[in-house]
Order: structure tokens, then C-alpha cells, then sequence
């Protein structure tokens, strides 16, 4: 890709030049300071005991205390935070497992439904949920799979396949097909070349798109609150029972808080690159 | 040659089947419901066709739909165009290649990818009255201190403000990738030309990057509907029915009224307006098979 030809500097404009970048350096630090205040809030109040966190004017130099994170773990929070866990991974592995061959066949066979598919795909990924919820509610009544983590499982299936099948499509389009080829030559099958020569190549993508799953459904509030009561309750569920009647407990709200965002910040700066493919149901490449 | 269209057929279909399974199946599930007047409560309400039409005959005239309505309509205007005018302003901040904004770039990126249940609870604390540190800030300054999300006035714009905030980093990213895609013949030619920075942003820039604003615009569009978690944790509707966007009316009327004929009606009518948006998505940008 061809950037913006470097012009010629002239020697006298370089100092103007300095002046003008740290102008951008300040401001966009200014901005991203602004932009990251709600999170560090939240971070340092979770470190904090009741009667601190709410000190006006804040205390700014205070002993970190892990109490609201141990109080967390003494209730019920470990076992959501654990079925959080066991959902998202199960939901990715399913989706893979299906969505990746599917996608693969999509990319190499040159199927006459492109439009239709991209339709389908894109409608059910951008669903208002409700619309999902009715209808698996009254299902899953009938079916017993409300409060269950299987139920959660499948719902997430929804808007996680027609994901995984989407964002492999266009990083199969993206491999070079010399290699397959070259196999199908020297006598391989198509499910030979397919399992042995394109899947190790298409590594990147494979552990991109199983992050996307894993933070949609680990994401997921809404779904979680309507299909869940109490066994299968999944940790962003269990955050908002913190603020209940008797009152908020804040410091435990904080803490849960915390935790469920730790992994998603940590995965999406792995994936930030493909963001806008992932947000996009794959539309857009980004 | 035709073993291998087979072998992509067997690869292909458990996925579609699945996918029909979970999406098409529910859909016409939620249809033929909306033309039920169902009731949890009642069940000979199940699969009573008698008066198909009456859920949505209820809903023109449903005060509180339409207030819903409107309310959306205004999270939505507002959200959006907020997200639109800070998204474009970082963008072309950040449009460099100083190895330090590069850098940076990656944390503007974290406000949308938080749960949106953490995204609500930090900014019900930053709305809450006697431990807010916003309001604490606005009393030090000698100004009022409203009890934001109680009040009919500002508590939709504290929604507002937490949407704007989620989801700006969205049309950064994708106005940022447009910027550096963009060919820089026209900016140079306008520079010798003797325009002012100004006047190549607003000539130049900004008509190349309409395609790229349309498209984003119409993605929050879709997504400002799914603002859920904010209203259920910040303001729960209220105060009254302030903050009652559709999305939230629908699942009042479903899980707190157990009114599900009728909520199915107003989710079928949202779905319905998904699907058309959706569909000029996929006009305008094609399914970029193109690229090859």
C-alpha cells in the first residue's frame, strides 16, 4: 500500500514541526486521560473499603486492600464467575467446530448465494435480542433448558456461528490457494488438504475468531438475565444482585466488575486489529 | 469435480442447519406469537389465532409504545451524531504515524469493548448522588449537583452521555481506517494549491469520507438499539417512563408482565426495521467479494 509520499523537509520548519506533534501528543493524552477516568474509578474503588471509597475529596494515596475481591469469592460470585467461564468456552468450541468448515466450504466453492447468505448473516447478528428471547424463552419453558447452561449455550449460538462463519470466510479468501493446489496434485483429498495444508496456515484467524465468541458471550448481559435464575447464573448477572434492596454493596459491585473486565480488555488488545471485522459481523474489513 | 462440490456441501450444511435452527426457527416462532394475544398467566392464550391482528392494532394505539418511540428516536439521534462528531474529531487526531499515537490508539479502544453491564455500573456511579465524584467536582465549581438519574429531565441524558462514551471509540476505528486508506494525491494537490488545513478537511477529506461515514452511522444506528444494560442498571425506564426506549418496553412487557403476545408484536416491528437497515448495509457495501 502506498502511504503519503514523505515530502522534503526544509530545515526551518522542523522546530515548528516539533512544537505542532507535541501539541497532538498533549492533547490526544488529554483525551485518552478523559477516556480511561470511568475505568480507573471503578478499579481504584474495588481496591478501596466502603467507608474510603466514597471519601469526598477522594483520597488519591490510599492502602490497597484485596477485602472486597475476598468477599466476593467467600459468596456465591466464584460459582457465576465459573459457569461465565464454562459457557463462553463451550459456545466457541461449538461455533468453531461448526462454523469453520463451514466457512472454508463458502470461501472455496463459490456458491451462488453470496448476497443471500451476507443478508441472513448480518440480520440475525444485529438482531435486537429481544427478538431471540421471546422465542427461546417460551422453547426452552417447554424444553426445561431455562436456568441451564446448555440453554445459554445455544443461545449464544445465534449470533456466534454466523460470526465464526463470516470472519473465516474472508481470512480463507485471504490464503493463497497454490498450496492446496500443489497437495490435491501430489494426490492429497480435498479433506487431507483442508485439515492438514489450510487449517495450520489459517492459525491467526482460527485464534481471532475464537476470542470474538469467547467475548460476546462472556459480554452477554441480556440473555443471561431473561434464561437464568439461580444455577445457572452467569457473573454479570450475579454483579447486578449486588444491588439489591437492602442496598448497593458497591465494593463487591466494583470488584466483580473488575474481574469480568480483566479478561476482555486483555483479549481485545490481542484482536484489536481485527476489531472492526468482529464488530461488523465481518461486513467490513477494517 | 463433483466430489469436491459434495465434500463442500457436507462441510457446509450442519452449520446452515444449525444456524436455520437457531435463528429462522425462532424468528417465525416470534411472528406467529405476535399474532397470539399470549399471557403466562393464561394458558388457553397459546396458539389463539382468533384475532390475529389485535397486537398490533393495540400498539398504534399504545400511549406508552409510542413514548417508547420517541424516546429511542432521541437516543438514537443523539448517541449517534455524538459518536459521529468526537469519533471523526479523534480520528483525524490520531491519524499519524508517530509511533506514540499508534501506541495510544489501542487504549481509546477499551470503552467498547468492556461488558456493557461494567460500562453501566461505572457510570451509575459517576451519576449517583453523595458518591459521585462528577458531582462532588460540580459543587467544588459552585454549581448544582443533580440527582441525575432521578431527574425527568437529565436522566436521559446521562444515558446519553454513558452511550456516547461506549461507543465513540466504534466510529473512531472505523473513520481511522478510512483516513489511512485514503489516497493522498487530492490532499497534496490542494495543499499546492494553497488551501488552508481547514479548507482541505472540509473539501477534500470529508466528501471522500462520506462512504465510510454512512456506513458507520448506519451500524450505530442498528446498535443504539441494544443501549439495554444502561437503562436496566442506571435508570431501570424511569423516572416514569423518561428513559423507556423500545427495547426495554418489549422486555417489560414480556418478563415483568408475562405479556408475551403482545411484547412479540414489538420486538417483530423492531426486527423488521433491523432487517431493512441491514439490507442497505449490504447494498451500499456489497459483500466485498469484489476484492480479488
Amino acid at each position: 500500500m502506498s502511504r503519503s509520499s514523505e515530502p522534503q523537509k526544509e530545515p526551518v520548519r522542523i522546530g515548528r514541526r516539533g512544537i505542532k506533534s507535541s501539541l497532538i501528543y498533549g492533547q490526544a493524552i488529554v483525551f485518552l486521560l478523559l477516556t480511561l477516568f470511568p475505568v480507573l474509578w471503578l478499579l481504584q474503588m474495588s481496591l478501596k473499603v466502603e467507608a474510603e471509597a466514597f471519601q469526598m475529596p477522594p483520597k488519591l494515596l490510599f492502602v490497597p486492600t484485596p477485602e472486597n475481591y475476598l468477599a466476593l469469592f467467600q459468596g456465591k460470585f466464584a460459582r457465576s464467575f465459573g459457569n461465565s467461564l464454562i459457557v463462553s468456552v463451550t459456545t466457541t468450541l461449538v461455533s468453531m467446530l461448526l462454523g469453520v468448515p463451514a466457512a472454508y466450504a463458502l470461501s472455496r466453492a463459490g456458491f451462488h448465494a453470496e448476497r443471500g447468505i451476507a443478508l441472513w448473516i448480518l440480520t440475525t447478528r444485529m438482531a435486537p435480542p429481544i427478538a431471540f428471547a421471546i422465542p427461546f424463552f417460551l422453547a426452552y419453558r417447554y424444553l426445561g433448558l431455562v436456568d441451564t447452561l446448555s440453554g445459554l449455550v445455544v443461545i449464544y449460538l445465534t449470533f456466534n456461528l454466523s460470526l465464526v462463519i463470516w470472519m473465516m470466510r474472508t481470512f480463507f479468501d485471504g490464503l493463497p490457494r497454490s498450496l492446496e493446489e500443489a497437495a490435491e496434485i501430489d494426490g492429497a483429498g480435498p479433506l487431507a488438504t483442508f485439515l492438514r495444508i489450510t487449517l495450520p496456515l489459517a492459525g491467526p484467524g482460527l485464534a481471532t475468531t475464537a476470542i470474538f465468541c469467547f467475548l460476546f458471550a462472556w459480554n452477554d448481559f441480556f440473555f443471561a438475565l431473561v434464561l437464568t435464575r439461580s444455577k445457572a447464573q452467569m457473573a454479570p448477572v450475579a454483579i447486578v444482585n449486588f444491588m439489591n434492596y437492602e442496598g448497593w454493596e458497591w465494593g463487591k459491585i466494583a470488584a466483580g466488575g473488575t474481574m469480568i473486565m480483566f479478561p476482555v480488555v486483555l483479549f481485545s488488545l490481542l484482536v484489536r486489529r481485527y476489531l472492526i471485522r468482529g464488530l461488523t459481523a465481518g461486513a467490513l474489513k477494517g | 469435480m463433483r466430489g469436491r462440490t459434495r465434500f463442500f456441501v457436507i462441510l457446509l450444511s450442519p452449520a446452515l442447519v444449525v444456524l436455520a435452527a437457531v435463528t429462522l426457527a425462532p424468528f417465525a416462532f416470534l411472528i406467529s406469537t405476535s399474532l397470539t394475544p399470549l399471557n403466562l398467566a393464561r394458558p388457553a392464550t397459546w396458539w389463539d389465532f382468533s384475532r390475529p391482528l389485535l397486537n398490533f392494532t393495540d400498539l398504534v394505539e399504545d400511549r406508552r409504545f409510542i413514548n417508547s418511540l420517541g424516546v429511542q428516536l432521541y437516543l438514537s439521534a443523539f448517541t449517534v451524531s455524538f459518536q459521529l462528531l468526537i469519533g471523526l474529531g479523534m480520528a483525524v487526531l490520531l491519524n499519524s504515524r508517530l509511533r506514540f499515537l499508534e501506541a495510544i490508539r489501542a487504549l481509546f479502544i477499551i470503552p467498547m469493548v468492556l461488558p456493557p453491564i461494567v460500562v453501566a455500573i461505572m457510570w451509575k456511579v459517576l451519576f449517583t448522588p453523595d458518591i459521585s465524584i462528577l458531582n462532588w467536582i460540580l459543587g467544588f465549581l459552585g454549581l448544582p449537583q443533580p440527582a441525575w438519574l432521578a431527574h425527568p429531565r437529565l436522566a436521559l441524558p446521562a444515558i446519553i452521555i454513558a452511550d456516547v462514551w461506549e461507543w465513540f471509540p466504534f466510529t473512531m476505528l472505523m473513520l481511522l481506517a478510512a483516513l489511512q486508506m485514503m489516497p493522498a494525491e487530492p490532499l497534496e494537490a490542494a495543499r499546492i494549491d494553497g488551501a488552508s488545513a481547514w479548507q482541505v478537511f472540509l473539501h477534500v477529506v470529508l466528501p471522500l469520507l462520506r462512504p465510510a461515514i454512512v456506513v458507520t452511522v448506519l451500524f450505530r444506528l442498528i446498535e443504539s438499539v441494544k443501549a439495554f444494560p444502561l437503562i436496566f442498571v442506571m435508570t431501570g425506564g424511569g423516572p416514569g417512563t423518561v428513559t423507556e426506549a423500545t427495547n426495554y418496553y418489549a422486555f417489560l412487557q414480556a418478563f415483568n408482565y408475562s405479556m408475551i403476545g403482545f411484547s412479540a408484536s414489538i420486538s417483530a416491528v423492531v426486527l423488521a426495521s433491523t432487517l431493512i437497515v441491514s439490507y442497505v448495509i449490504i447494498r451500499m457495501v456489497g459483500t466485498h467479494v469484489e476484492v480479488e
